[in-house]
């Protein structure tokens, strides 16, 4: 407790030397948070835009199916499998794929067109709410289309006009019709925002002449804290002589990247540490060689070598709580702030995307503990291990030599 | 249909191309003959102009598809067909013109101009593509050509041509190997290889009868290497060469018009 109180007065003697070694520590921590929270939003928005607006978590396909995505290969009883996956508490929904050409005005583009099953489909994922422009696909409004962002810019088309399909139906003939825009996406994902044509499953099975069947199921927890691949294998048992695989299987390129996620900010906060660590290391030297005749004094007064060591390591600490208290402080007020506002990226980096999933142009922070902790605790180990050199040079100073010190 | 045409036209070019080839580099003996057949092979399937009318039977494991359809052709740029039966397909028409594809859906009263990305779409579910269209009537220029064989092969006369690409050529196939009657140059298969050496397709040519006052094979039978039991076969009903057309008969208002 002694050492405590000699400790904030000692602090005080150099106030601005002080003062600016917390302010840096105090920085450092502050960025670090905010880069914490931020990485953490744009994690949570990439899954989110992965998981919750196009994969679900598990889907099911027909054998050999995504090698080839070809219309005939179908999961047979796509309906038996639906019914017992909800049984089990699942959300599941089925999807149907065709491809083709779209085509407006002079232009066209290769589409891929997606039969949704409206009524299920919003249990599984929330892209019919993830739309910029219009609204989702209505079971009353069978011509009515919902495209991907780029596909949109691509063909020129708005709400309200008119987008023809042309394809090959499973009967060998042409399938053709004209379709209305009702609703453009934002971005989902690169191959969903320039090829994605979604329309009702009941207008998908009438163009491409498909009467049953489906060419995928996805599948959603109902809560997404539990165990993936213990799901997983539940619904692969639901539905035997298919393929049921989760989204870390479907796309394991992102799911490495979340995953890379933390360790990467433990890099990130050991590098800007390193270079914290050496103001600190510096600037406690430099107290411990101003005051070497006054310990000395202490040392000759009968002051352990240990005592020493811990006086030297509270005057650190007390600097370093000032500057977490002023870190935690200032990065939890700035990231609450962007966790509502998100930076506005949209004029730089629109329809950007990493391995197929895209940004959302606001970037949004999200402020979890770990964001907060992990920049916290390094900061006190970084310091703390700074300060073992001064401490130990304080620690073994001979009071006659340091007393004639000069 | 215009697959038809076109891959006629290729045939042709094929042909001729290699005919050409080994003709510069051998004597005039061989050069004569060559030059005998490349004029033969021309005359079978082109004129300045052309008017047909075709069977397209469409074999997959799915389906099975009977097209009836009228082309028209023109040079080597010009191409028009157009679905007369079934019925669901009636009036749909495809136009060729220069290097576009435009195609109208009667049922959509829409014209669609194809674009690369869909170039390598089946054309009306048949095993030919779009880009079948396009590429190949500038064979003639992309490939050099060599007799690979000359003799006895099943009992017939043939000469074989092999269709090495030109190192710049921009095409899909890595090699076509062509057989030809000797006695009457006529094409009796072709062996398009795709750039890994692999057979992608073989087209052959049978019934050889009577057609535009000559002799010419009406069926022509495209088989994928990768699914042997499936096929496009095209039948010539009538074929009338050298008919009077004019350019603007090949036009985006008569596509439509039709």
């Amino acid at each position: 407790m002694k050492i405590l109180s000699i400790a904030s007065r000692n602090v005080f003697r150099n106030w601005r030397r002080t003062l600016v070694t917390t302010l840096a520590m105090g920085f450092a921590g502050f960025i670090m948070i905010l880069f914490a929270s931020l990485m953490q939003g744009l994690m949570q928005g990439s899954e989110k835009n992965v998981v919750s607006m196009d994969l679900g978590d598990i889907q099911i396909h027909a054998k050999d199916y995504r090698e080839d995505p070809d219309i005939y290969k179908l999961i047979k009883d796509p309906d038996r499998i639906l019914s017992e996956l909800k049984k089990a508490g699942f959300h599941a929904t089925k999807r149907l794929y065709g491809f083709g050409l779209a085509a407006a005005g002079s232009t066209s583009a290769g589409v891929q067109v997606r039969g949704i099953d409206l009524s299920n489909e919003s249990t599984v994922t929330q892209i019919n709410r993830h739309l910029s422009k219009g609204i989702w696909l209505q079971t009353d409004d069978p011509r009515g289309v919902v495209l991907g962002r780029k596909l949109a810019r691509t063909l020129g088309v708005d709400i309200g006009q008119e987008v023809i399909f042309v394809g090959q139906a499973t009967d060998g003939s042409m399938a053709n019709d004209i379709f209305r825009v009702t609703g453009i996406l934002k971005s989902v994902g690169e191959e969903v925002d320039r090829t994605g044509m979604f329309m009702t499953s009941q207008s998908f099975r009438d163009l491409f002449i498909l009467p049953e069947g489906a060419h995928e199921i996805a599948v959603m927890r109902p809560d997404r804290t539990t165990d993936l691949a213990a799901a997983t294998k539940i619904v692969a048992d639901l539905a035997p002589g298919c393929e049921t695989l989760n989204w870390r299987q479907l796309k394991p390129v992102i799911a490495r990247i979340l995953d890379l996620a933390d360790s990467q900010m433990i890099i990130l906060v050991t590098i800007t540490y390193t270079a914290v660590a050496m103001l600190v290391l510096n600037a406690m030297l430099m107290t411990v060689f101003e005051r070497i005749r006054e310990l000395g004094i202490m040392k000759a007064l009968g002051v352990t070598p240990w005592q020493l060591m811990m006086l030297i390591y509270a005057e650190t600490l007390v600097q370093v709580v000032a500057a977490s208290t002023l870190a935690v402080i200032t990065g939890c007020a700035l990231s609450r702030y962007l966790e509502y506002h998100g930076i506005d990226l949209s004029s730089l980096a629109e329809g950007a995307s990493f391995g197929g999933v895209a940004f959302d142009p606001i970037w949004k922070a999200h402020l979890m503990a770990k964001a907060v902790e992990v920049p916290i605790v390094f900061l006190f180990i970084m310091s703390l291990l700074a300060v073992l050199y001064p401490a130990v040079k304080a620690a073994l100073i001979q009071p006659v030599k340091a007393i004639h010190h000069r | 249909m215009q697959r038809n045409l076109i891959t006629v036209f290729c045939l042709v070019f094929i042909l001729l191309c290699p005919v050409a080839g080994v003709f510069a580099q051998t004597d005039e003996a061989s050069v004569k003959k060559a030059k005998e057949i490349l004029r033969l092979l021309d005359d079978l399937w082109r004129g300045t102009s052309s008017h047909s009318i075709l069977a397209m039977t469409v074999k997959t494991a799915h389906y099975t598809r009977e097209m009836q359809m009228e082309g028209w052709s023109k040079g080597k740029d010009k191409t028009l067909v157009r679905i007369l039966a079934p019925l669901k397909d009636k009036g749909s028409a495809t136009l060729k013109s220069g290097s576009d594809i435009y195609s109208y859906l009667p049922k959509t009263d829409r014209t669609i101009r194809l674009t690369s990305g869909m170039m390598m779409g089946s054309w009306m579910g048949s095993h030919f593509t779009n880009d079948d269209l396009v590429k190949e009537s500038r064979m003639d220029q992309d490939y050099d050509p060599s007799i690979s064989f000359e003799g006895k092969r099943d009992g017939q006369d043939v000469i074989e041509f092999t269709l090495i690409p030109r190192p710049a050529a921009a095409v899909v196939w890595g090699k076509i190997v062509a057989v030809i009657l000797a006695k009457d140059y006529m094409p009796v298969k072709y062996t398009y290889y795709d750039e890994d050496m692999k057979v992608a397709r073989t087209m052959t040519f049978s019934r050889y009868e009577l057609l535009a006052g000559r002799t010419r094979p009406k069926v022509m039978r495209v088989v994928p290497a990768d699914k042997p039991d499936e096929y496009t076969e095209l039948i010539y009903d009538k074929l009338e060469l050298n008919v009077d057309l004019d350019d603007n008969f090949f036009s985006l208002s008569n596509l439509k018009r039709m």
